[in-house]
């Protein structure tokens, strides 16, 4: 199984919301597409679904033209979309009658995956009497995160071969975090195939092997994510000391990131330039209690790329 | 096309089963067939409850006549032959009237006053009881048609026509004017103009239809409203294709309606046989107020023709509402989405109303045609028309395959413009956008999905 992303272009009149897009999934894994907002990641999802008619461009799976009717996929939205009023059991029951899923297995598929997200009580409620008791099972009378678990039910039911979830972990405690994370890693170890679209860089760092970055619509960056970071080198230096070390950082005109009472963060040259200013803070008897070199985080080549500003719109 | 409409049956079970165990549509079912079940006897109790015996003797016992005309030789006697009038007294008024008032209203409450005059070449019978007498006005009337008619022979039969004769003058005139052509055969001009009754069972059923019109209508927009509000739409579109989630919800919101209003209808064929047994003579209210020849049309030919129509009918309009109900975003904007579909019923009902009208004045015309054919009117209208047997087959066959190619068109460019607006988030989608739209759905301004 492959998925193969050619050329997307997508236009509202005359404004560009996705110029171009291309990747592939050669090999099962996460894929991430990253962006500000309105960067275009999740009209490029819609279509990479089917759901959205494109300008140009072509999304294969199997080689095929991707078809919503004849593939197996589950998706998860960034926000969140059950009936308000209608009982949680038959809402999962039609989403897995649509994806074709036997009744049976739908039955066992929900058991087990209620019982895994720990909303068993809202799917199957105790039997009671009077209004209490009859609304207890309809979406709107749930948590947003536990209306989050449903939604990540509906997108397993059919057990997909390709997952698309749109920033997965919004809204969810530390807790469920993990619960959800847990899960994305079983389907991982699946073989599965999903593209996965956050705002959380070290989640995206945690999952994902290949990336694209996104901005206004246009590809930013894109490729494996461990061969970007390598390309940039280890610039970034972490420095921890028992003295003030201002004098010495100005003295090797050192860029300084960030300053916290206790740690510098710095951008070197390269390595032999941070091992130039460590030999230094040594000649002249500086206590280092931290001294680390390293890549930069996707954090940092996200904010470069596409900008401090637009990052914070 | 087949691909473009898998899963539609899904998206109606689901549909269907959940409308149908909605508490508003239960209440609304149990309540309008409760109202409709009970509406017949009810109204069978009140008419014939106060209906009195026609036989039972009348509570007035003499009446004095005042008779200034020159029919000095006219007597009622012969009014005694009705058994419920055979015990009054016909007395010549000898007092002044104002006195003769007094004394009634005083000492003969069941007394009353016949006064006969000739006036500007009219005679003028005046029957006149006490305000607070025995006697009620129904009463009086009875009475009083029993005068008048016995005045009438009497006054013939003085001027001396005998009853044969009068039998004879009293017979209606029925005038046909005819053309013949050459061959002296008469051209006959069919009168297809519709009686009273008529008109209003047609008016009846263009509101029955208009009712599950609109019932369906709102239904189908509001449920998909509903599901881009919730976003419930993005879900589905993974499975489904845009059309196949309209199709199944149309189909789905029309038998839903179509449950209710059948229900209504059965419930009202039994509300109309309770009703006979509120009625003196056990017959049912409805073939007492309505002429029998009226059902003389209603053959399972027609009924299955009009339930074709009705069902096309439906289909164009609410296929019409599913695309006003995409046209918006929120609930709340709702209404300005419907503006054409509102609209287009209305242009609808309003032409099959003039139509009916017409069809009252002066029988089958030109318009009356046009709104048999014309596809908005003719589901209101036509169905009417056929059950009153002023619909030929060909013009109904016409009407039939005009609806076909309007729903077909509909449905061409329904789908051409659906995929863009379901997920369209936003502004309401003009009219104009909505061509726009269909011309290149990939990239108009102002419908973007978010």
């Amino acid at each position: 199984m492959s998925l193969s992303v050619k050329n997307i272009t997508k236009k509202y009149g005359d404004k560009l919301v996705v110029d171009n897009l291309s990747f592939e999934m050669s090999e099962p894994g996460v894929y991430a597409l990253l962006g500000t907002n309105g960067a275009g990641k999740t009209t490029s999802l819609r279509i990479i679904l089917g759901m959205l008619a494109k300008n140009s461009g072509e999304v294969l799976w199997e080689g095929k033209s991707i078809d919503v009717v004849n593939t197996n996929v589950g998706y998860l939205a960034e926000e969140r979309g059950l009936y308000p009023k209608y009982s949680l059991m038959d809402q999962l029951m039609y989403f897995a009658k649509l994806k074709k899923v036997d009744k049976h297995t739908a039955m066992d598929r929900i058991k087990y995956w209620s019982d895994r997200l720990d909303v068993d009580e809202y799917i199957f409620p105790p039997k009671g009497k009077g209004r209490r008791a009859s609304k207890s099972n309809q979406a709107d009378q749930l948590s947003k995160g536990n209306q989050q678990k449903i939604q990540l039910m509906v997108a397993l039911l059919s057990d997909p071969d390709l997952l698309i979830i749109d920033e997965p972990f919004s809204g969810l405690d530390p807790l469920n975090t993990d619960l959800f994370k847990s899960i994305i890693r079983e389907e991982i170890n699946k073989n599965k195939y999903l593209i996965m679209s956050s705002h959380q860089m070290p989640t995206i760092e945690e999952f994902c092997s290949d990336i694209t970055i996104l901005d206004r619509g246009k590809v930013k960056l894109q490729g494996n994510l461990s061969e970007i970071k390598k390309s940039y080198g280890r610039v970034n230096l972490i420095v921890k000391c028992e003295q003030d070390i201002a004098s010495y950082i100005s003295s090797f005109n050192l860029r300084i990131i960030n300053k916290t009472p206790s740690e510098y963060h710095l951008r070197v040259q390269g390595e032999d330039e941070a091992m130039g200013f460590l030999a230094k803070l040594i000649n002249d008897n500086i206590t280092v209690i931290k001294f680390e070199l390293r890549e930069p985080s996707l954090h940092e080549i996200f904010v470069e790329k596409v900008g401090v500003d637009k990052d914070e719109e | 096309m087949k691909s473009n409409i898998t899963g539609w049956k899904e998206v109606y079970s689901f549909t269907l089963s959940q409308v149908l165990k909605s508490k508003a549509y239960l209440i609304s079912y149990f309540l309008l067939v409760l109202i409709v079940l009970v509406s017949m006897p009810v109204t069978s109790k009140l008419l014939f409850n106060n209906a009195e015996d026609e036989n039972a003797p009348s509570p007035v016992n003499t009446i004095y006549i005042n008779n200034m005309t020159s029919l000095t030789d006219i007597d009622f006697e012969d009014i005694k032959n009705i058994d419920s009038f055979s015990h009054i007294e016909f007395k010549t008024m000898n007092s002044d009237y104002d006195s003769l008032v007094e004394r009634i209203s005083d000492k003969e409450k069941s007394s009353a006053i016949l006064d006969i005059r000739e006036e500007n070449g009219a005679y003028n019978l005046h029957l006149s009881m006490v305000k607070e007498g025995p006697i009620n006005r129904s009463q009086l009337q009875r009475l009083g048609d029993a005068i008048l008619s016995e005045f009438t022979s009497t006054r013939m039969e003085l001027l001396g026509v005998s009853g044969e004769q009068l039998v004879l003058l009293q017979t209606p005139i029925v005038s046909k004017v005819t053309m013949t052509d050459i061959s002296q055969d008469a051209i006959v001009d069919e009168n297809t103009a519709i009686s009273f009754s008529e008109y209003w069972f047609v008016y009846g059923i263009l509101f029955f239809v208009l009712m599950a019109n609109m019932l369906t209508g709102t239904q189908v927009a509001t449920s998909i409203v509903t599901e881009k509000s919730t976003r419930v739409v993005e879900y589905l579109l993974i499975t489904v294709k845009p059309l196949a989630l309209m199709i199944g919800k149309v189909f789905a919101m029309m038998t839903a309606a179509l449950i209710q209003m059948l229900s209504m209808v059965l419930a009202l064929f039994v509300s109309n046989k309770i009703s006979a047994t509120y009625s003196p003579d056990s017959n049912s209210l409805l073939s007492q107020l309505l002429p029998s020849d009226l059902f003389g049309n209603i053959n399972i030919t027609n009924m299955f023709l009009c339930i074709i129509l009705v069902f096309l009918g439906l289909l164009f309009y609410a296929v019409l509402a599913g695309l006003a109900g995409a046209t918006v975003s929120r609930l709340e904007e709702l209404n300005e989405g419907l503006t054409l579909f509102t609209l287009s019923s209305l242009v609808g009902v309003y032409i099959g109303l003039g139509a009916a009208s017409a069809l009252m004045g002066s029988g089958v015309n030109a318009f009356v045609v046009f709104a048999f054919l014309f596809p908005f009117s003719s589901p209101f209208v036509l169905p009417g028309a056929i059950l009153v047997g002023k619909a030929s087959l060909l013009l109904t066959g016409i009407a039939i395959v005009l609806q076909l190619v309007f729903i077909v068109l509909l449905f061409i460019f329904v789908s051409r413009v659906y995929e863009t607006l379901i997920l369209h988030n936003g502004n309401t989608i003009k009219i104009k956008q909505l061509f726009q739209i269909s011309k290149n759905s990939k990239s108009v301004p102002g419908t973007s999905p978010r």
